[in-house]
């Protein structure tokens, strides 16, 4: 026997709270089972939100949550930007790589046919920019083939260390789109030393080499700094030394150091609290490209259709947040 | 630029002040810009419109039928919301009751609302007067749990509910939106049933006297009935209001509750 009273409760306490404001109702006696979908058709008729049923009560939001990705920058709605993980082997062994690359790491390659699919599907599905990353992918004999995949898809950045530009590599660079494409070099200090001490000795030499030749072949070049969080006072003199190279101030980019890989520090990023960026790997689809060797990050294993895979981390994403808002009302109200 | 419009409205729910900030930022740019003043019952904002403090009330029915009577019929109504001309009150009884209608009640106890509320009280009263049941052949639960708020609260109107629920009275007199609040018998099946409706008429208005021109009333009606439904921005309100659009008043709807009052002799003042 279903205590009809409860809606009788509901209207009378939701109508005593402010819109947006959440309420507890007991749901008194009887089968709580019976109880609850009563409730929660009655939220759904009346245009009220159930948020939980717990402890012999019924938690609801007076009136719809609104969409929890309203006020999102464009540029940070997930699906907007498409990581691919060319690789995870790499000719260097940064003490604080998030994807723990190395010369030692499995390469793990995507491949052309994967990288062209996904260019292709990237494009129906409303992304607007890709961005190649590794291990190195300058690695990669066929890198100039997976790039133009990209480039001839949508605008795109490509990650490397920079130290690569020469030989049979250097002409690779060369066959690469210089409008649709960027290149996004790593450099963490204006002097060699912060930089070695985390990427090896004579690494920082070579990036900056690197920086000249890319920008001489005619390349927009953006850098990209990993900063650990008791080096901000390197920041200016950093920035000074980036302007000497001729790169545009929108183009110096700071990262944090996240405390994912083989970083024994950093900003921890759980995905709850992490705006995600859909990133591909061999292995599957990750939340976020600083997680994509993380299997509590990885969202699919199944790469296509890569359409269902953004709108799997879409649903997550907007299910964290609403839980984050409704967290948030909950607190004042105990 | 003249000063803005001011506009009373009873607190009978904590929404009110989203929805008036909402009305408020509405207007602001508009040629007739307007703030608001809240009241916590419509004895208190009707003798602040009569004293000038305001310059119009958001009146429930009753409000409007005692303004007019202490206006000796001077004051006019500007606009309403389009469920304000379809307002109904709904009999319900405990389903499988047997009652099909207003004559069965004689000798049965029906619980009614609070009693300056016109949905769930005064007119209830009027619809088994007019079905010619006479006083005495049905005994009246009232339960006076909003008074001054004319039962926008809808507090006496579930309190009539659960009296039905409870077995303490055979059927229940209510407002059609709070009906609609418990999802008609819809949710609570085997529960309640509805029995006999009543022939619409009209509810809430924005009353003005005379002292307010033409000249300022004009362009803020012009405005208040040009919000949208389909417009995002306008959308939440409306739907906290209980509306779809703004309409023109329909003042015929006011017929059964003037005689009400007069039948009842209801007073002008609280």
């Amino acid at each position: 026997m279903v205590n009809h009273a409860i809606i009788l409760d509901l209207v009378e306490r939701t109508a005593a709270v402010a819109d947006g404001a959440t309420v507890a109702v007991p749901l008194g006696p009887g089968d709580p089972s019976p109880l609850a979908e009563t409730v929660a058709a009655w939220c759904a008729r009346t245009g009220n939100e159930l948020l939980a049923v717990r402890d012999g009560g019924a938690v609801i939001r007076r009136g719809r949550a609104p969409d929890p990705l309203v006020g999102l920058a464009p540029g940070q709605m997930p699906g907007t930007r498409l990581w691919m993980y060319t690789n995870f082997d790499c000719n260097l062994a940064c003490d604080y790589c998030c994807a723990r690359s190395s010369p030692q790491t499995a390469r793990r390659a995507l491949g052309i046919d994967r990288v062209r699919r996904l260019a292709g599907e990237a494009v129906q599905a409303g992304v607007s920019e890709l961005l190649l990353t590794g291990g190195e992918p300058f690695l990669l004999p066929d890198l100039d083939d997976l790039v133009a995949a990209c480039t001839n898809a949508l605008p795109t950045t490509l990650l490397t260390n920079g130290m690569l530009f020469r030989g049979n590599r250097l002409e690779r660079l060369r066959r690469m789109d210089r409008n649709t494409l960027v290149l996004q070099i790593s450099l963490d200090s204006a002097t060699p030393d912060d930089h070695d001490s985390h990427r090896g000795t004579g690494s920082w030499q070579r990036a900056v080499a690197g920086i000249r030749i890319a920008q001489d072949e005619g390349f927009r070049v953006r850098v990209a700094a990993t900063l650990p969080a008791g080096q901000a006072h390197e920041l200016q003199p950093f920035h000074a030394f980036l302007d000497s190279l001729g790169i545009a101030p929108a183009d110096q980019v700071i990262r944090a150091l996240a405390h994912r890989g083989k970083a024994t520090a950093g900003l921890e990023l759980a995905i709850e609290a992490l705006i995600p960026e859909v990133t591909v790997t061999a292995d599957g689809v990750y939340w976020h490209p600083v997680s994509a060797d993380d299997t509590d990050q990885l969202i699919t294993s199944e790469i296509f259709p890569l359409a269902e895979a953004i709108a799997e981390v879409r649903r997550r994403f907007s299910d964290y947040r609403a839980r984050a808002n409704a967290a948030a009302q909950w607190f004042p109200c105990a | 630029m003249s000063a803005p419009l001011i506009v009373g409205s009873v607190a009978y729910t904590p929404n009110v002040v989203t929805i008036w900030e909402g009305i408020r930022d509405y207007f602001a740019g508009s040629p007739a810009e307007m703030d608001f003043v809240l009241f916590s019952n419509y004895g208190r904002q009707v003798d602040a419109l009569l004293q000038g403090t305001i310059d119009l009330a958001w009146n429930t029915n009753l409000a409007w039928v005692r303004t007019v009577a202490q206006t000796k019929g001077a004051c006019r109504a500007l606009a309403m919301r389009d469920t304000d001309t379809v307002f109904r009150t709904m009999f319900v009884a405990r389903a499988g009751s047997g009652l099909g209608g207003l004559e069965d009640l004689t000798g049965r106890r029906l619980a009614l609302g609070s009693r300056d509320s016109a949905q769930a009280a005064i007119l209830p009263v009027h619809f088994l007067t007019r079905a010619g049941l006479t006083p005495g052949e049905v005994d009246f639960l009232r339960i006076d749990s909003d008074v001054g708020k004319h039962g926008d609260t809808g507090r006496s109107e579930l309190d009539a509910l659960r009296a039905v629920l409870d077995d303490r009275a055979d059927a229940a007199a209510i407002g059609i939106n709070t009906w609609e609040a418990i999802g008609r018998d819809e949710l609570m099946p085997g529960a309640l049933e509805l029995f006999w409706e009543s022939p619409v008429y009209s509810h809430c208005n924005f009353t003005a006297l005379p002292a307010l021109s033409e000249e300022r009333a004009t362009p803020w009606v012009e405005h208040l009935l040009g919000m949208d439904w389909d417009n995002p921005a306008h959308r939440p309100i409306l739907e906290m209001e209980g509306l779809r659009r703004w309409v023109v008043p329909r003042l015929e709807g006011y017929a059964s509750l003037f005689e009400a009052v007069r039948e009842q002799q209801i007073g002008s003042r609280w």
